[in-house]
């Protein structure tokens, strides 16, 4: 139902509820696209404006949007959005994958198309009008950067981090940028659809504390 | 005594005090709390740095407990993915059912029967209600009172039973089916239900009676861990803990999904955002969602219990073990999962910490795109180094206690 | 529809600040009252305070999901025609079939039936897939064993005959007709 379609175009005019309605009169044509499906509303902008975005999302009264949901992220790898087309990845780590252990690092991955790769998806909905609204912005593959929300809202801090440990987004102006869930020492990015799902990573070794004594028999 | 006016612990020792420890100034002592440590019931490490029992900065790390979920549920098919969910928050695991059950039904365009709906609303306050004891009875024994916490497990017991008797599990429910649930409520749970209710308030109420009036439990709660209902809300913290702050943020409030829209319940909310409101507003959530069983097993319609879908409700077994066409179909619904369109969804329920959303982002196929789960621990455990910041020592384990961080909910 | 937001009601800070020990005298009662009760019970001859586990069960519910083990008929054989769709459902792939054909009218029996238990997660899809009704949840929940290796079960393990199981297949033919 992209308002850009020309096909869709009519039959998405009359459904574009009060809060796009509103969303749209105050940003502009910072948005690229608007989508609303099954009562979600969703925009899309320029990842260039998502600061300038989210921060009249958020001061603006008739929206207010004040909570900050979630940060994440969505691989495409060579997908259009909302998926025209079906292409499988892989097979899951199904019985039959284990009688070939071998085979388990192997990765059936579909040709790279024209869309940019990733998509930083945010959720946000206001405490006080109830709504909900959902941000993409689509980033390339080779230069997956953008900026950090954390200036306004202090929950993007541990979500950004999240995102950047799980995909690999780099979120410029960021304040800790660790990773939050896996070691510093980790190789690649685990939610990426590049990234096996059996996939091994070599073993670190200790250097802490104790690292000379002797192993303690198990 | 308990000073009702201690709103800022970070307030500096004035007095003499200050004078002495300006002389006797030493590096503040790095302290490693975690992350398995007998006072958290979870597993995340803090790091303290203390100078003397004040703490002037801390570090909290989580991924202790991170198995992958999003990943795994990349790779299965949507039905698969119903018991990964029981181990998310496995306190109150049907709810974490039902808010990915009802994500996907989104997804389908599925409106699941009023028979089901009630009963995943009876579930899912029993799971409540269990997660409430287990937040409160936790959090108790780790400021040193016991007995609180022996009747409130045995109070858990008896909503266990009576999670178990609906779907034969008592902590790995697997109970909620996308449009449906897995059985139908057994025909004497009504009665076996509301003799264990009572015993249960009993109980809790017994536990209420020891801990709210306790001096020493006063002390330890009035006043810690406090954060503004702005900073609430900007730290993205749900549930329990914002509507402790005064914010009467309910999801089942707000955008009522399920049968909440029809019943008659009230949304506590607290005024002073400090740990004592979070555990008196856990003490009122309690009783309402007992109501809202009694309300449910009252009005209780007849009817089926799952949504006549078949594109995601396997056939029924007699149909199966007889009629051909059945058997294929359930060889196509079980090889190749409910197709759902291509499209994403957001679906949010109120679980037992906050907010619990799925995210789900379909391609069209058998399996998830992308399975997202937003944590309502994640969020609500991220101020805590703010918290606890600038305060004392012993206010990080009723704060952490009250913010009630679930491992598997908030690691994923 | 009557959802209200209510304040709660925060007990006056002065009245244990004042008395505490008028505070810690009632959590006393309490728990003394929990204790004589107990004991009152105890004296008339209740003794189900504990349960002593290998001598004394507890009661299940008729929806108890334990392990999933392989209905074998009166002719001792099993039911299943190893069609494979209960390893396709499992969540954890913990199921390893390997068929294998035979004259009998079935025409097909899993030649190697492998259930990993230490994988398994009890959740019941398997019983939930099998078109056949030949892999049941039973009632056994007590499958620890010594070694890894002991806990792969194998189908001679597995095979249990279907009038141990009736309890649960009546609940499913009650359950999962639609």
């Amino acid at each position: 139902m992209s308002a850009e379609k020309p096909g869709d175009s009519a039959a998405a005019a009359p459904e574009l509820s009060p809060l796009l309605k509103t969303a749209l009169e105050r940003l502009g044509d910072r948005v690229l696209e608007h989508h609303s499906a099954r009562g979600d509303d969703r925009i899309h902008v320029a990842r260039e404006s998502i600061l300038e975005t989210a921060r009249i999302l958020r001061d603006d009264p008739e929206l207010s949007f004040d909570l900050l949901l979630d940060v994440t992220a969505i691989d495409y790898l060579g997908q259009p959005d909302d998926f025209e087309t079906k292409l499988r990845v892989w097979d899951r780590n199904s019985a039959s994958m284990r009688r070939q252990p071998q085979r388990r690092h192997e990765l059936v991955l579909p040709p790279r198309g024209p869309h940019p790769r990733f998509a930083v998806v945010y959720h946000l909905t206001s405490t006080k009008r109830a709504h909900r609204l959902r941000i993409k912005c689509r980033l390339p593959e080779d230069d997956p950067k953008i900026a950090s929300l954390t200036p306004l809202w202090p929950a993007a801090n541990w979500l950004e981090r999240e995102t950047w440990d799980l995909y690999g987004i780099v979120f410029e102006g960021h304040p800790d940028p660790r990773r939050i869930y896996l070691y510093e020492e980790f190789v690649g990015h685990p939610l990426r659809k590049d990234y096996a799902k059996q996939g091994e990573q070599p073993i670190q070794e200790y250097v802490g504390p104790g690292a000379k004594e002797p192993r303690r028999p198990h | 005594m308990s000073d009702p006016e201690r709103k800022n612990p970070a307030a500096p020792i004035e007095g003499n005090n200050a004078a002495a420890l300006e002389e006797l100034h030493t590096p503040p002592m790095r302290l490693q709390f975690g992350p398995s440590h007998p006072a958290t019931h979870g597993t995340v490490k803090i790091t303290l740095d203390l100078e003397g029992e004040r703490v002037v900065w801390s570090d909290v790390e989580v991924g202790y407990l991170h198995r992958g979920f999003e990943k795994e549920c990349e790779t299965g098919y949507y039905y698969q993915n119903i018991p990964y969910t029981d181990r998310l928050n496995y306190s109150s695991p049907i709810l974490n059912n039902t808010g990915y059950c009802m994500a996907v039904e989104k997804l389908f365009g599925i409106a699941t029967p009023e028979r089901c709906n009630h009963i995943r609303v009876i579930g899912g306050e029993l799971s409540r209600m269990a997660d409430h004891m287990l937040c409160i009875g936790a959090s108790a024994m780790e400021l040193a009172a016991f007995t609180p916490m022996l009747y409130l497990i045995e109070g858990r017991e008896l909503l266990l039973d009576m999670i178990d008797s609906l779907c034969g599990g008592r902590v790995t429910t697997n109970f909620v089916r996308i449009g449906g649930i897995s059985a139908d409520m057994p025909e004497n749970f009504p009665e076996f239900a509301r003799p264990r209710l009572d015993r249960a308030l009993k109980l809790f109420e017994d536990a209420d009676k020891l801990l709210t009036e306790n001096p020493v439990f006063r002390r330890r709660m009035e006043g810690t861990g406090y954060l503004s209902s702005e900073d609430l809300i900007a730290w993205g913290v749900t549930g329990p803990m914002l509507r402790a702050g005064g914010v009467p943020y309910d999801i089942r409030r707000v955008h009522p999904y399920l049968v909440y829209g029809e019943l008659d319940f009230d949304v506590p909310v607290g005024r002073h955002s400090d740990n004592f409101d979070r555990y008196l507003v856990r003490l009122e959530e309690f009783r309402q969602s007992r109501r809202m069983i009694l309300q449910c097993l009252d009005r209780m319609p007849g009817g089926p219990v799952d949504a006549d879908d078949p594109r995601v409700r396997w056939p029924g077994k007699g149909r199966v073990f007889n009629r051909m066409e059945e058997l294929i179909d359930q060889f196509k619904l079980v090889t190749e999962g409910g197709m759902p369109p291509a499209g994403e969804v957001y679906h949010a329920v109120e679980a037992a910490n906050g907010e619990l959303g799925f995210y789900i982002v379909s391609d069209g196929t058998g399996k998830p795109w992308k399975c997202r789960c937003r944590a309502p621990s994640f969020s609500n455990i991220s101020p805590l180094a703010k918290m606890i910041t600038g305060g004392q020592l012993a206010d990080v384990v009723p704060t952490f206690g009250m913010i009630n961080m679930i491992g598997g909910e908030c690691d994923r | 529809m009557a959802v209200q937001v209510v304040n709660v009601r925060r007990p006056a800070a002065t009245f244990s600040s004042a008395k505490p020990w008028l505070a810690i005298l009632k959590g006393m009662w309490v728990s003394t009252r929990h204790f004589l009760g107990n004991l009152g019970l105890f004296l008339r001859g209740r003794q189900d305070f504990a349960i002593h586990f290998p001598e004394q069960r507890l009661v299940q519910p008729p929806a108890l999901r334990g392990m999933p083990v392989l209905a074998r008929m009166a002719d001792g054989k099993e039911r299943c025609v190893a069609c494979g769709l209960c390893e396709w459902a499992c969540p954890t792939s913990c199921i390893t079939i390997y068929p294998a054909e035979t004259a009998d009218e079935v025409e097909r029996y899993p030649e190697i039936f492998d259930i990993d238990m230490s994988r398994c997660m009890f959740c019941g899809l398997c019983e939930e897939a099998c078109p056949e009704e030949a892999i049941i949840m039973s009632r056994q929940l007590e499958i620890a064993s010594y070694t890894r290796a002991g806990s792969l079960w194998h189908k001679a393990d597995l095979l249990v005959p279907v009038e141990q199981l009736k309890t649960r297949t009546d609940y499913i033919r009650r359950n999962y007709e639609r």
